[in-house]
């Protein structure tokens, strides 16, 4: 097997499987096991991203008003 | 907004807010805004690359919630409810905004499909360990848009392939192809970024 018919059918083991012909062939090659630690290093960082920025105060403003207009909120409970 | 904190802070749980947000309760909807106004922004921000639209869809994706939430089950987590309801508002726009590759469909970039991979057979310097927060956040922002929103919708979000291509209309295979080629381009971009930190040195 050679790394342009393992990287064809990456996509589709990266996450586990895989035949034993491609298993064997990742055991031995160092570019397309590299390849594979790069993905997967990308995979693991951007699992870690955590969201970071609040949206600005005009999109609940926006929310209230629409929740009034349409007469979703008990005019009760409501509060300013 | 302080409103909203304290609520949940002083231990109302979610349930009740929701509960509460059923009835039209105001400071429950604030509340349950508050609890998850975050994540659900950054979900947008991420797809759309845009602060502006970012915040219309924020906007969008909270009044469908509440629109429906008497329609809420509970079958699944609220926030999981909330969060694909927020997806669907993202890619409504985005289709019609006319970007034919949020249909997952190949059209973006096919003259690389079969072409030479650069990689094969050479070696460079490894990414492992090197990337950095920002710097991973900017790429991602750079990505084409048919790459950014499966790598945010997969990758960042955890969605499953299937989920992913049920959202999307396309087939699971292709959401593994269309995946696989945006952390290929977001392997480019991270290696540019690398080398050109490393000339600066
Ligand atoms: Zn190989």
């Amino acid at each position: 097997m050679t790394c342009a018919e393992f990287q064809k059918v990456l996509p589709y083991i990266i996450d586990g499987g895989g035949s034993a012909e491609e298993q064997q062939h990742l055991a031995t090659c160092q570019v397309c096991s590299d390849l594979i630690a790069d993905l997967r290093y990308i995979a693991e960082a951007a699992k870690l991203l955590v969201p970071m920025e609040d949206p600005s105060p005009r999109v609940w403003t926006g929310i209230q008003e629409s929740l009034e207009r349409e007469g979703m909120v008990k005019p009760a409970r409501k509060h300013v | 907004m302080t409103t909203a904190k304290k609520i949940l802070a002083n231990g109302i749980p979610e349930q009740e807010a929701i509960d509460r947000a059923k009835q039209g309760d105001a400071e429950c909807f604030e509340a349950l805004y508050g609890l998850h106004k975050r994540r659900v922004y950054s979900l947008c921000l991420r797809m759309v690359g845009n602060t502006a639209e970012a915040e219309d869809l924020t906007q969008e994706a909270f009044l469908q919630l509440f629109r429906k939430i008497a329609t809420f089950r509970g079958e699944s987590a609220f926030s999981t409810w909330l969060h694909r309801l927020a997806v669907n508002v993202v890619l409504m726009h985005l289709r019609k905004k006319g970007l034919p590759e949020v249909s997952l469909e190949e059209t973006l970039e096919p003259q690389n499909e079969d072409g030479p991979r650069k990689d094969i057979g050479a070696r460079d310097n490894a990414l492992v360990g090197a990337i950095d927060r920002v710097n991973l956040e900017r790429s991602i922002e750079s990505l084409p848009p048919g790459y950014r929103i499966i790598f945010v919708l997969h990758d960042v979000e955890g969605y499953e392939h299937n989920e992913i291509a049920e959202m999307m209309g396309c087939s699971i295979g292709n959401s593994k192809s269309q995946l696989h080629k945006a952390r290929m381009k977001l392997r480019d971009l991270l290696k540019l970024s690398q080398a050109e930190r490393a000339a600066k040195r």
